[in-house]
């Protein structure tokens, strides 16, 4: 998985791309430290590059979204399409994220 | 079709450069990979990249060596084998050994074995279901959950199997990150990074697919099923995975203690499967008794009353059938039929033993006897009877008291029908042999591996290449043209439509390419008498589209002209830039007098370029759209970044592709790369 940002205003939204798997540790650590170092009101992770996402990668989105609340961010997940969007509905995502096309 | 015994099969083996004989020799001695000992005296191949291999060389094992990236892991899709073993540091399979042995029939359909090293970082789950679909076991249908079960699993044998590592709990950003260092920690360490993991995957005769992992942890003992998916909560973020995997398959078992998981899928009923006879070489169809003429059929002839039979043979013969068989009751109908393969089966329900209904569904479970007609016949005047007997498989139902004339009617029919069935199939099997030599012919138009590599070389480049070609034949066709030692031509053509017609007229303008040697023209005057001499010999309504350029590699440029070509792709390594070219122009065999325009880009040191046929950009992938435009520029610079430029570029862009086509293309898949490659070119040279 690999991702960027941008700031705008209140927002930072981050792009992410690829694979996002129980391998990404590093990259999303690095994510995570990139937008504490932001303040922002609304955090949206834009999910449509993302091609496949497994538990972990949920997980991950969690830890993003227990982040977010200790910021007092809200954060939203954009674009899933695919086997990402099917993930998310399984997971039940929509009671935890406000979610968006 | 059982295994022949030959008394010293010599394995065959696929061995990835930079391994060579000693490493090889040392990994294939002692009995952990072949049981029977036979690797000791494999007969050894070697190769850069699963393209050196011959795809009609069946071989037994394919050794990849460690730190390959997914170079190697495309040999999955595109190697003739599928046992895949890395050759790693403090290589020990323990009790995963022996893989197999020398003669034919493999355990498995699939199977590879990594050190947790270097499975950690590849994207193994994608890549071997990929090599499923590419090889008939899965349905492209089924292959996103079945990817989605075996990435969970396999996450789970790697994370908590092989490294060991402990993530119950709440999930803070802090314990998430300890894990994260922990987790890089084991993983360098031989203890726990050196540990096999191996997929195996092997398809059973009731259509099941079952897909193995094997760890070598300490055991992995499941909770009892849950019953539900857990929600996400606060508890644990990895390791959810069991609830989900179980969510996705038909059946999930643990053995070895819990260090193999099993995951069971059964096959998507809506789509048939044929297996792909790329991988199948092996295998031999069951001989099929040739049936000219109905009167010469078996039949059988399955009843308990002696008059019954009696009456049905003197009816049939009256007809001119004599070949009859006869069974006394349902067990004694099964073993008949096994011994004489009936043509057509003539089944009474109320029998002693085993009744019709069992005797149908026996049969029907049998392959051998899946389409074989299968007339019932009985006093039940029921409906219940008679519609579970066409449940069970029998093809018609006649009423007793029998009836002369319908019974042979009847019988008549249903050969007839099978006649017609069995011809057709016979046609269509040499229609297919024919068309596979066609192929192969097709396939000799192309250069080899070690050919546009070795020409790459003599120009200080790095040319890469993938060419699949459809399910029917297909008109795509490449290659170089050596001009002088600055320049070097190269051409992709693709015929319009597919099937013999196409094949026919790549041959044609093959011959006409390497019929003169005008290759050193400007492109554009090239292309201008290439498209009339082509006018002149196809037919209204058949045009080929087709790129001629030429890279001189000592002014740095490229120049090509093109008759309606996809748009290259121009990139530089360095800065991650890419370009589409323009690749418009009037199809060549349109018009006589088409004029096409020479164009002129500047390509150095750090250039890339890349040409591919259109079923690149006009596949439907996985997610219903097309990889054209911005979508195939980032494709391509995500593999110019990860690898740094130094990269078979056309098989890296290849492997991405398949994993999220359709097996089945409609259309030739053409990908060729080319890439000045500063190690060969120049003396001087810091690299990182």
């Amino acid at each position: 998985m690999n991702y960027t940002t941008e700031k705008s205003g209140d927002t930072i939204k981050v792009e992410l791309n690829g694979r996002f798997t129980f391998g990404d540790h590093s990259s999303f650590r690095k994510l995570i430290e990139e937008i504490r170092s932001q303040e922002a009101e609304t955090q949206i992770l834009d999910l449509s590059g993302v091609e496949f996402i497994d538990s972990a990668g949920l997980g991950m989105l969690l830890l993003a979204r227990d982040e977010g609340e200790k910021s007092r961010a809200t954060v939203i997940l954009k674009g899933a399409q695919g086997q990402v969007k099917r993930m998310l509905e399984v997971a039940r995502f929509d009671t935890l994220f406000k979610l968006e096309d | 079709m059982p295994a022949t015994g030959e008394a010293h099969p010599r394995p065959l083996v696929a061995v990835a450069e930079p391994l060579d004989q000693t490493r090889a020799a040392q990994i294939l001695g002692g009995r952990h990979i072949f049981g029977d000992g036979a690797g000791a005296h494999a007969e050894l191949f070697f190769g850069r990249s699963p393209e050196d291999f011959e795809h009609r060389n069946r071989y037994q094992l394919c050794l990849i060596p460690s730190e390959t990236g997914r170079e190697w892991l495309g040999a999955l899709v595109r190697l003739n084998c599928n046992y895949f073993v890395e050759c790693y540091d403090g290589f020990d399979l323990g009790d995963l050994g022996p893989l197999r042995t020398a003669k034919r029939g493999a355990n498995w359909d699939l199977l590879v074995c990594m050190s947790t090293q270097s499975a950690y970082q590849l994207p193994m789950a994608r890549k071997f279901v990929t090599a499923l679909r590419h090889r008939g076991i899965i349905h492209d249908t089924i292959a996103p959950t079945v990817e989605m079960a075996v990435q969970e699993a396999f996450a789970n044998s790697m994370i908590h199997g092989n490294l060991e590592m402990n993530t119950t709990g709440h999930l803070s950003m802090d314990r998430f990150n300890e894990l994260g260092e922990e987790t890089a920690r084991r993983l360098a360490s031989l203890i726990h990074g050196g540990r096999a993991i191996m997929l195996t995957a092997k398809k059973r005769r009731n259509g099941n697919v079952e897909i193995s992992i094997h760890d070598q942890g300490s055991g992995f003992v499941p909770p009892d099923e849950t019953p539900v998916p857990t929600l996400p909560g606060a508890e644990s973020t990895f390791g959810r995975g069991l609830p989900l995997i179980r969510s996705l398959c038909h059946d999930v078992t643990f053995d070895r203690g819990g260090r193999t998981i099993r995951l069971t899928f059964a096959p998507d009923a809506s789509a048939a499967l044929p297996l792909n006879t790329n991988f199948v070489a092996g295998l031999e169809a069951a001989e099929q008794g040739d049936l000219r003429n109905p009167r010469d059929a078996t039949i059988l002839i399955a009843d308990d009353t002696m008059i019954s039979r009696e009456i049905i043979a003197s009816y049939l013969r009256s007809d001119g059938f004599t070949n009859l068989v006869f069974a006394k009751d349902g067990e004694d109908a099964l073993e008949q039929a096994h011994k004489h393969s009936p043509d057509l089966i003539i089944l009474d329900i109320i029998m002693p033993k085993m009744d019709g209904y069992e005797v149908c569904k026996a049969l029907r479970t049998n392959p051998l006897f899946a389409e074989i007609p299968i007339i019932a016949q009985t006093a039940l005047e029921e409906n219940e009877g008679r519609t579970r007997i066409f449940e069970d498989g029998a093809t018609d139902l006649i009423l007793k008291p029998l009836n002369k004339a319908e019974m042979i009617a009847r019988t008549r029919i249903h050969l007839e029908n099978r006649l017609l069935v069995k011809q057709l199939q016979a046609y269509q099997e040499r229609t297919q042999s024919e068309l596979e030599m066609a192929r192969d012919m097709q396939e000799m138009l192309i250069p080899k591996a070690e050919q546009y590599r070795g020409t790459g070389l003599e120009y200080g480049m790095t040319i890469s290449a993938s060419f699949q070609m459809s399910s029917e034949l297909g008109g795509d066709m490449w290659g170089l043209a050596p001009i002088d030692d600055d320049r070097l031509g190269v051409y992709i053509v693709d015929f319009a439509g597919h099937g013999l017609g196409a094949a026919l007229n790549t041959f044609r303008l093959h011959s006409l390419i390497w019929s003169d040697d005008r290759h050193d023209d400007d492109p554009g005057a090239y292309l201008e008498s290439l498209n009339r001499h082509l006018k002149g010999l196809l037919p209204v309504g058949q045009y080929a589209t087709m790129l001629y350029g030429v890279i001189n590699r000592t002014a740095e440029t490229f120049r090509y002209a093109s008759a309606a070509c996809t748009s290259p792709v121009l990139g530089n390594i360095k800065t991650g830039e890419t370009t589409f070219l323009d690749g418009s122009g009037v199809p060549l065999g349109v018009i006589r007098d088409a004029r096409y325009e020479t164009r002129e880009m500047p390509f150095g040191i750090d250039n890339f370029l890349l040409l591919y046929s259109d079923a690149l950009i006009e596949t439907v992938l996985d997610d219903g759209a097309f990889l054209e435009g911005e979508r195939l520029l980032k494709m391509v610079q995500a593999i110019i970044s990860e690898t740094g430029g130094m990269t078979d570029l056309a098989s890296h862009l290849a492997d991405q592709f398949m994993d999220r086509a359709p097996v089945k293309l409609h259309d030739d898949f053409t990908v060729v790369s080319l890439q000045p490659n500063p190690s060969a070119r120049t003396t001087k040279q810091h690299q990182e």
